[in-house]
């Protein structure tokens, strides 16, 4: 049976998806039965219905007392509403009906398994299974299509076992990752005998290994395959069928709740359909599912492949007889056993459940408390909310060795909104080697960083993103004796630069690594084709070797050819007999020429190549030193960024952004305040002396003035009674003071310093408030006589008092 | 005094002076040392400063080939000569000397920067080949003509110009007329041109330049008209059809024809001519028409094959490269054992390893080449057969289509003899209806006459269409036997340089090797 925690939010989550497609929830007993052959009457006379009513109410269903409970650990009833609690008379009418239903069932098909027609709900009241089902279409556009409403309807459920009824043990998930056996592809043959009987031979060596292979794969297959499910066929599951036809759906296709993937209705996955039911009907499938669910029809209009339980409550049926009273419907005579007069007017009621509501929270954070665990075979997923870590974390894969999940083979990390732009971080558990991977946008223009330890001088690689860099670097990588640096678009056509250390040379005091850099054995470098350049003086490679003094040079090969020029220095400076420098001798430049040339045989050029070769050797050796600097400075980046590790938010996200949150409760308040101002402009100084006269009429001259002259001596009235309050409570404050003073004159000596201190501060307060007080009469006593004429000439130019005006035209 | 004397004597640039210059302004220090220890070639010096030196007259320059800038100002030079040979040049000064007219600069296309500051100058020409100018200094001289500054109008590249100190610098429209003219034109007279300046100009100067404009963009579309039409004709000539394409043929048959011009007045003849001229210019038409095509053919499998070719070499090259850098890595490794070996059995056994390694690899590039050499071979006689082919069926087609001219020729020979002889019968008989023009008369003197005449008419138009025919031929005929022969050559030339390349690359191996042996030996 099942048995789902979540059942009932299940059941409502589908309901989009079948609002939005014809979706009809299936249920099913793995492994059908044949269904029986359909009894052998095909007309009923009044006495066999009789007879036949007679025996259906005799029948004892069994399904009842099989009906567990819910766990009721976290739904609280009590603010659930009434509908929950209670059935409504229609409601009790359709459990009859429904039961009437399932009894003729049983009768009919005694072999089959009962049909599930109205579970209790959390409040222990049965209810009709189609009544469960509400359609709602909900605000966000991811729930509008099947295949994300369905991700999200399975994020949000979580899979529990049930107990094994035939052994307490727990079962673990049935579905099996799919596995794929990929073979090699074989080797191209040389038409060359030899080498075909070589390749024959290895071919044969190979066919031997492989056929191994294979035997150990099948073995360990037939060892990892699950043992013989006991239970297979008579799991009971519910999923969700959506038929062809309303939005461009072109076939039946079934969604699992539990993964959210679909599933073709040909999948051998799914052993049978017992019934199905959306929020208007309920169908038994009369269908043979011998061949599982493939040679189902699901044309639910026919009545001999579904069998449904109220008539005329959906499009799909063949024949909507209306008309016909007389409770027998002439199309379907094998179906109307026993349908009674009223089961055909009846249609379903409404849902008794509420409205489905999904707050913007809850649906970012899909899954209940924002994480959700997925055990697959050999893995497990982990997902979280976005935000939900502080590190950003959003989804870890883990992979392992093992069946049962204790050796850790790797751990694959995604993170979100990270400021470091970190994606994912990939840590391989047997090779010890993790991986960063970076979206665009690292101060660093960091891609790929993969490492063992963040220690410098150790095996590492960086990627940096293209064109992200101004040296055009796009690649290094480090191990304890090399660096290499890969480069892309330099205007100096630079390569690739390749540098061998040697090993530190010990130094008395302590060294770091700054103070002490190792020293350069040789830097390679490699240069793109210069096509501005001819071929024989466009160098490709050169190499420094800096402990041998010696430089070597490369040149890029002419198109038509086969060799290319080389040219080697030998920079060691050298002293003659005479004790004189020698600056140049024909064998301190060996050069091999493709086409020999002139002018490259003058010692004057060789001088002045190796001089400028000279140069470049020294800025390469700075380089590799600035390198070695970056890549320490990268790694301290890399430590701060990951115990940093702060989050982004975009400043759309009007709820975790604190300026963008400050900025627009601002905005409210503003727009609050415009509105009360607004309002308050909108009083009428008039209303009160313009509702004593009859309304509508034009006021006379006499009228006006009076009008006038009372709204004016009102006006005066509450500015004196005004300037009066102002001055009765300064008097107020005053006098206070002054008793507070005297009270304190007399008591001086015997007071203590904290009564003092209180005295005080009452003193400052007061004196304060007397001043304020003092300041808001004077400025009433100047402001009263400005607002008076100001109203005043309001009053003459209000157009209701136009009277007024004609007297001072 | 001796330096006064030295300025009043005018002198000529002489080997000595340019030596003496050249290791003044060489390299210096222990290049410098290298340098005289070697001697400098002329050809390598890239600037030369002769400034400040009283030359008169300009000369031995010949040898600097490779010259980028040639300072000569300060000099009392009055003709620009001898720079014929420096077409690198990029930076002349000829400031301060007497120049009176441009001339000689003809084979500097690369100048970029030209002085002739104080000068005796006063006109602007002869500069057409600098067109890569940018900056030109005419200050101090004689210019008294505006219309020079039209003539700078062609330097796309100019953006700097001095003429102040002329005496169209006098001119109060002077800045004005050149902003004009010149809108490229940033710094004048050593001062940047505003946008102000510009627009005013422009305003000013609107209609003469715009009337001057669409004269020069009339003179560029006929240029390119003419450039067009000049590639077109190239290409008919390529296909060997040039001039089939209307009635030239047919009209230069008649153009030496002066028989044939006056027979053409005869009654009758006209509609025939006409008649016959369509008819010759529809076949003329057709071979035109087919040439063109088969030109295309021609190309098309000139160009496949070439593409084939280039594959298989680049293709072999490739091979040779990797065979080269194998051989390399592994040889290397070797040397590097054979220094560190102490033994000297050993060595001697290595590096007899390694010169077996050379020859080896010797074996495998030449095999290669061998190979490629046959493969080469075999495609290149199939495309030899297939173009000669080709050509075959162009010649035979053109031939039976000029056959048709011929005929055609043949036919209106014969009726023009028939309404001849009519004429002459009817001239004879005296009732002769239409006046004929009087020279044409003088032919109906005789059958004979008349007969030669008409015949040689008919000669001269067979001739004309045998000579067509004949050019054709033999012109496709030469074109065919110079492509196979380049063909052939270029690939002996190729093969002979391949095996000259590893012959050159093997030998150094091996001598390196053998220094290597010389030296170990030595130590």
């Amino acid at each position: 049976m099942e048995v789902l925690r979540e059942k009932v939010e299940e059941e409502e989550e589908a309901e989009r998806e079948e609002a939005a497609e014809r979706a009809e929830w299936v249920r099913t007993e793995k492994m059908m039965r044949p269904v029986e052959v359909r009894k052998e009457e095909t007309t009923l006379t009044q006495e066999t219905l009789r007879d036949l009513e007679k025996k259906l109410s005799e029948i004892q269903i069994p399904i009842s007392a099989e009906l567990p409970a819910f766990t009721k650990d976290t739904i609280d009833i009590s603010k659930l509403p009434v509908s929950y609690k209670t059935n409504t008379p229609k409601e009790e009418h359709l459990l009859q009906v429904a039961d009437n239903f399932s009894r003729q069932y049983s009768h009919l098909c005694p072999d089959r398994v009962p049909l599930f027609l109205h579970p209790l709900n959390e409040c222990e009241v049965p209810k009709f299974v189609s009544t469960t089902l509400r359609p709602t279409l909900m605000p966000y556009p991811e729930l509008y299509n099947w295949d994300s409403c369905a991700q999200f309807v399975s994020d949000f459920l979580t899979m529990v076992p049930l107990p094994d009824p035939l052994k307490p043990t727990i079962k673990s998930e049935e579905k099996v990752l799919p596995k794929k056996y990929t073979i090699r592809p074989p080797r191209d043959l040389c038409s060359r005998f030899e080498q075909e009987q070589e390749v024959k031979k290895q071919q044969e060596i190979r066919a031997q290994e492989k056929k191994q292979l294979r035997e150990e794969e099948e073995r360990l297959m037939e060892v990892e395959k699950a043992k013989p499910d006991a239970l297979h066929g008579l799991r009971v599951h519910s999923w969700v069928l959506v038929l062809s036809g309303k939005r461009e759906v072109p076939e039946n296709f079934f969604i699992d709740a539990f993964t959210g993937h679909s599933y073709s209705t040909q999948d051998e996955r799914f052993l049978g359909i017992e019934s199905l039911w959306n929020h208007k009907n309920y169908w038994i499938n009369m269908q043979d599912c011998w061949n599982c669910c493939k040679d189902l029809i699901f044309d639910l209009g026919d009545p001999v492949r579904w069998e449904y339980m109220l008539l005329g409550t959906d499009k799909s049926q063949l024949s909507l007889t209306e008309e016909d009273d007389s409770g027998i419907n002439d199309d379907d005579d094998v179906e109307n056993l026993g349908k009674e007069d009223e089961d055909k007017s009846f249609d379903m009621p409404h849902s008794w459940v509420e409205q489905i509501e999904i707050s913007p929270e809850a649906f970012e954070t899909r899954c209940p408390n924002g994480k959700k665990v997925i055990q697959y075979k050999r893995a497990k997923l982990e997902k979280w909310a976005p935000y939900l870590n502080s590190n950003g974390l959003v989804s870890r894969l883990t992979t392992y060795e093992d069946l049962e999940c204790t050796n850790i083979l790797e751990i694959k990390e995604w993170y979100q909104n990270r400021e470091d732009m970190l994606e994912l971080k990939h840590i391989n558990k047997t090779t010890d080697l993790k991986t960063d991977y970076f979206k665009p946008g690292h101060p660093q223009a960091l891609r790929v960083h993969s490492y063992k330890s963040m220690q410098p001088e150790m095996d590492r690689v960086i990627e940096f993103y293209e064109m992200a860099r101004v040296d055009g670097l796009i690649k290094r990588e480090e191990t304890a004796r090399t660096m290499t640096e890969y480069y892309q678009g330099r205007p100096d056509f630079l390569s690739y630069r390749h540098a061998n250390f040697g090993p530190r040379v010990k130094k008395l005091a302590l060294s770091s690594a700054e103070s002490n850099p190792r020293p350069i054995v040789k830097i390679t470098e490699r240069f793109f084709r210069n096509s501005a350049k001819p071929a024989e003086e466009d160098v490709a490679e050169r190499v420094f070797l800096l402990a041998e003094e010696r430089i070597q040079l490369r040149y890029h090969c002419r198109d038509d050819h086969i060799t290319a020029s080389k040219r080697e220095f030998l920079r060691r400076t050298e002293v003659d007999s005479k004790g004189n420098k020698i600056i140049m001798t024909p064998d301190m430049c060996i050069s091999f020429e493709v086409e020999p040339m002139e002018h490259t045989k003058k010692l004057l050029y060789q001088y002045e190549a190796m001089m400028h070769l000279k140069r470049e050797e020294k800025l390469s050796r700075h380089q590799v030193w600035e390198s070695e600097l970056e890549v320490l400075e990268i790694l301290k980046l890399r430590e701060e960024e990951e115990a940093a590790h702060t989050l982004t938010i975009s400043i759309y996200d009007t709820k975790r952004n604190e300026k963008s949150k400050e900025y627009r409760e601002a905005m409210e308040r503003v727009m609050h305040e415009e509105h009360l101002r607004q309002m308050e402009t909108q009083l009428d100084y008039l209303a009160p002396f313009l509702a004593q006269l009859p309304p509508g009429e034009k006021l006379t001259r006499w009228q006006a003035v009076r009008l006038k002259d009372e709204c004016l001596s009102d006006f005066k009235q509450r500015l004196i009674n005004k300037a009066n309050l102002i001055q009765a409570r300064f008097e107020k404050e005053t006098q206070e003071l002054q008793k507070k003073q005297q009270w304190y004159q007399e008591n001086q000596v015997t007071l203590t310093p904290e009564d003092e201190d209180l005295y005080l501060s009452y003193c400052s307060q007061a004196m304060f408030r007397i001043r304020i007080l003092e300041q808001r009469l004077n400025r009433h006593k100047e402001l009263a006589p400005l607002k008076y004429l100001a109203l005043e000439e309001k009053l003459y130019k209000d157009p209701r008092l136009g009277e007024l005006q004609k007297i001072f035209a | 005094m001796n330096w006064l004397c030295d300025l009043m004597e005018p002198r000529v640039m002489d080997d000595d002076m340019l030596k003496l210059a050249v290791g003044e302004q060489g390299p210096q220090e222990e290049a410098g040392q290298l340098a005289k220890q070697e001697g400098i070639v002329f050809k390598d010096v890239l600037s030369l400063q002769l400034d400040f030196r009283n030359i008169l007259r300009m000369d031995n320059l010949w040898q600097f080939e490779n010259l980028r800038k040639l300072q000569l100002d300060n000099n009392i030079i009055e003709k620009i000569e001898g720079l014929e040979n420096l077409t690198h040049l990029v930076w002349l000064d000829l400031s301060f000397n007497n120049i009176e007219t441009i001339e000689g600069l003809d084979t500097l296309v690369n100048l970029e920067d030209l002085s002739l500051f104080n000068n005796r100058i006063s006109k602007i020409d002869s500069l057409d080949a600098l067109v890569k100018l940018q900056v030109l200094s005419l200050g101090n001289n004689q210019i008294d003509n505006m219309m020079n500054i039209i003539y700078l109008r062609r330097f796309k590249c100019l953006r700097t110009l001095s003429l102040s100190g002329n005496p169209i610098s006098e001119a109060e429209d002077y800045k004005m007329f050149i902003c004009a003219y010149l809108p490229d034109l940033v710094y004048l007279d050593f001062r940047r041109i505003d946008d102000h300046t510009k627009e005013l100009a422009e305003a000013k100067h609107q209609y003469s330049i715009d009337e001057l404009k669409h004269q020069e963009n009339l003179m560029q579309v006929q240029l390119e008209d003419e450039q067009a039409r000049q590639e077109e004709l190239e290409k008919h000539k390529t296909a060997f059809v040039e001039h089939l394409n209307g009635s030239f043929l047919f009209d230069s048959m008649y153009a030496e024809d002066s028989e044939g011009n006056k027979l053409s007045y005869l009654p009758g003849v006209s509609e025939l001519l006409e008649a016959y001229k369509d008819k010759f210019v529809i076949i003329c038409v057709n071979i035109f028409e087919y040439g063109l095509k088969q030109q295309e053919k021609r190309k098309t499998e000139l160009d496949t094959f070439s593409e084939c070719v280039h594959e298989a070499i680049q293709e072999n090259q490739e091979q040779g490269k990797h065979k080269i850098a194998q051989f390399e890595e592994k040889h290397l490794s070797s040397l590097s054992a054979i220094r560190e070996e102490l033994e000297l059995p050993n060595i001697e056994k290595k590096i007899l390893e390694c010169s077996a390694d050379i020859s080896e690899l010797f074996n495998e590039l030449m095999m290669l080449e061998m190979q490629l050499v046959e493969q080469l071979e075999e495609t290149i006689n199939m495309f030899e057969r297939n173009i000669v082919d080709m050509v075959g069926l162009f010649i035979k087609n053109v031939r039976s289509l000029m056959a048709q001219c011929r005929d055609l020729e043949n036919h209106h020979h014969e009726k023009l003899l028939e309404i001849s002889i009519s004429t002459l019968e009817k001239i004879v008989k005296g009732d002769l209806d239409e006046d004929l023009p009087d020279d044409l008369r003088t032919l109906f003197v005789d059958k004979d006459t008349i007969v030669n005449a008409v015949g040689a008419s008919h000669d001269i138009h067979l001739l004309k269409i045998d000579n067509r025919e004949g050019e054709l031929v033999t012109r496709i005929d030469s074109w065919c036997t110079h492509l196979v022969d380049k063909i052939h050559k270029d690939e002996i030339v190729r093969n002979r340089k391949r095996v000259k390349e590893i012959n050159q690359y093997i030998d150094h191996m091996q001598s390196e090797l053998d220094n290597l042996e010389y030296g170990d030996i030595l130590d």
